[in-house]
């Protein structure tokens, strides 16, 4: 199955049964733009680990690159995740909190 | 002492409350609230540089006959120099900020005139109230008195989606209060904890605390308050993970209240990331946490918007995406990155409004924001489409309209700081915010037109139509004459990095 194909099988999982709006190839394609949009970004944003060592580049870019081969396509679930619940808006917010937090006492302190 | 800078903040609250005095007297009350809006952008114009301190109580340093019959005590310290007023600074950074928050508040209430029932009432009140709150955010020296108005700008916003008759308005609404239950006191206790450790509110005698050694800049009180003033910081802008509930925002607020809200969350943007590299720039993580929230904004808002099927949630996320070129500039840390940030800051705010009042248009005459459910506007308003082609131009950076010159600089600016990776980075999403505006322009213009959509309004008003070519005209003069607004942004840039360029 080609990733065209997972993409159109995802939106219909998640847009569920009772959703009769049909995917459209504007929509696919929409989603497909965004998923190679997002991993491009990452592995260039992760580039700027050789600011802190190279060879930690040069894996964490590999290690990103799998990662996002296997588990592809990330946009339908990152879409899913970043819906309009307050449940999930909620844990990020806290997620958000605990990560700043750390890393400005922490990491202030410790780096 | 100069008292056109406090009267920036009196004069819109004071025509939110006068208008509603006027209730029913609509033709009377378009008048008067158009003269009084048109204040909003001249104040800037007319008002000197300098510093305002509320009730006349400068500093000692400033007042020898009062500090002349003092103790060496007080006056042979640094109690000498704090200031013990809340103080209003205005210097050439404000001013184009203050001018530009007028300038899109005159267009967006003249919008709105036309375009609701009633211009009275409570929508205009918080448009008034909100332009108030955020240039009282953007003078104000005291970091006390920038939380109360920041908490105003909050309940504007959430005010003026409470009165938009859009479908879902009172959930979001709702959802966005209880979001800022958590992070405004989160934000209020990082400031307690900044006035417990320095003993002070205002911004410059907390910086004086800290570089002249009254206080350890490693105390872990003041690492604890730093990271929950920018977690306040990524509530009130709108960054990741607020990013979602900022573009359901604008998305259900009325076009012209959607243009003022963008327009609030990126002077707030901005206002709050000057005081964290004024006071927390020693601090290595600071610059950091400011890139990596600038990056992931842009990443996920513009990723986001273009899998979105709504035009005005599309624009709320771009706006959010957009955003993050903000972050990117300031977070450079050197001085032409800063002003090719703040620069992006004033092109964002003009171009985002620009778009929200454009597609407003198709919203104002359908009642329908869905993508799929559109068609065949361009032969209804061929000039229309025509401005709304060239505010989504301008989004993307095309020449030579105003964002591609910030753009530009930002670039330039991450590949000088040693960041190319950056620069691609912005590139790539431009591009994608390109294709992301055409697929709305193709849904909603070129398309044929479906056969079951309705037209509920026939005529575009002509204020609306006024505002947009206004629009266009900054959009070119910005871009074609760049100076007229980096000029005023430098020195506060400059002051900023701290002598990197």
């Amino acid at each position: 199955m080609n990733l065209y194909d997972l993409i159109v099988k995802k939106i219909k999982d998640i847009q569920g049964e009772g959703d009769d709006a049909a995917i459209t190839n504007m929509s696919t394609s929409s989603m497909l733009t965004a998923e190679i949009t997002l991993i491009s970004s990452i592995l260039v944003a992760l580039v700027m680990l050789r600011m802190v060592n190279n060879v930690l580049m040069f894996v964490a870019v590999l290690v990103v690159l799998m990662a996002a081969l296997i588990a592809m396509p990330l946009m339908p679930h990152f879409k899913k995740e970043q819906n309009d619940s307050l449940a999930s808006m909620m844990f990020y917010v806290i997620l958000a909190l605990a990560i700043v937090i750390t890393l400005f006492y922490w990491g202030n302190l410790n780096v | 002492m100069n008292l056109l800078i406090p009267l920036m903040v009196i004069v819109p609250i004071l025509c939110a409350l006068f208008l509603n005095l006027l209730h029913k007297k609509d033709r009377t009350i378009k008048t008067i609230a158009i003269i009084l809006a048109l204040l909003l952008p001249a104040l800037p114009l007319l008002a000197n540089y300098g510093l305002h301190y509320f009730g006349g109580y400068a500093p000692l340093i400033e007042n020898p006959t009062l500090s002349n019959n003092l103790p060496s005590l007080i006056t042979g310290t640094a109690l000498n120099t704090f200031h013990p007023a809340i103080t209003y600074s205005f210097q050439s950074a404000q001013k184009i900020f203050v001018f530009i928050l007028g300038l899109v508040g005159l267009l967006a209430i003249f919008t709105s005139l036309y375009e609701t029932r009633r211009p009275s009432g409570v929508y205009g009140y918080m448009m008034f109230m909100g332009i108030a709150a955020v240039t009282a955010i953007l003078l104000t020296d005291d970091i006390f008195n920038l939380y109360v108005f920041f908490e105003i700008a909050a309940l504007a916003t959430v005010g003026i989606v409470l009165v938009s008759n859009v479908k879902g308005n009172y959930e979001t609404a709702l959802k966005y209060m209880i979001l800022g239950g958590i992070a405004a006191p989160l934000f209020l206790l990082g400031i307690a904890l900044i006035l417990g450790v320095t003993g002070n509110v205002n911004i410059s005698d907390i910086i004086y605390s800290l570089q002249n050694g009254l206080v350890d800049p490693k105390n872990p009180v003041l690492l604890m308050a730093c990271g929950l003033i920018v977690f306040g910081w990524l509530y009130g802008s709108g960054l990741p993970p607020f990013h979602t509930i900022k573009s359901a925002i604008y998305s259900k607020a009325l076009p012209s209240g959607a243009a003022l809200i963008q327009t609030f969350s990126v002077f707030i943007f901005i206002a709050l990331g000057i005081i964290i590299l004024r006071i927390f720039s020693y601090l290595p993580f600071s610059q950091w946490v400011i890139l990596g929230a600038s990056l992931l904004a842009m990443i996920l808002g513009i990723t986001m918007a273009i899998v979105q099927t709504d035009i005005k949630r599309m624009i709320g996320f771009l706006a959010v995406g957009e955003l993050g070129y903000i972050g990117i500039g300031l977070g450079l840390g050197t001085a032409f990155g800063i002003t090719a940030g703040l620069f992006q800051a004033v092109n964002e705010v003009i171009i985002t409004a620009f778009l929200f009042i454009g597609f407003g248009t198709v919203l104002y005459q359908t009642r329908v924001s869905d993508t799929r459910k559109l068609g065949g506007m361009l032969q209804r308003n061929p000039l229309v489409a025509f401005l709304v082609l060239i505010a989504g131009f301008a989004m993307a950076g095309v020449p030579p309209l105003n964002a591609f010159q910030s753009k530009l600089m930002l670039i330039q600016a991450s590949i000088t700081a040693g960041f190319p990776e950056l620069g691609v980075i912005m590139i790539l999403l431009s591009i994608v915010t390109f294709m992301t505006f055409m697929k709305a322009f193709h849904a909603v213009f070129l398309r044929p037109k479906p056969v079951d959509l309705e037209l509920k309004n026939e005529d575009i008003p002509k204020a609306t139509i006024i505002t947009l070519l206004v629009f266009l005209v900054v959009c070119i003069i910005i871009g074609l004459f760049p100076q007229v607004v980096t000029s005023y942004l430098q020195p506060l840039a400059t002051s900023l990095a701290g002598g990197i360029v």
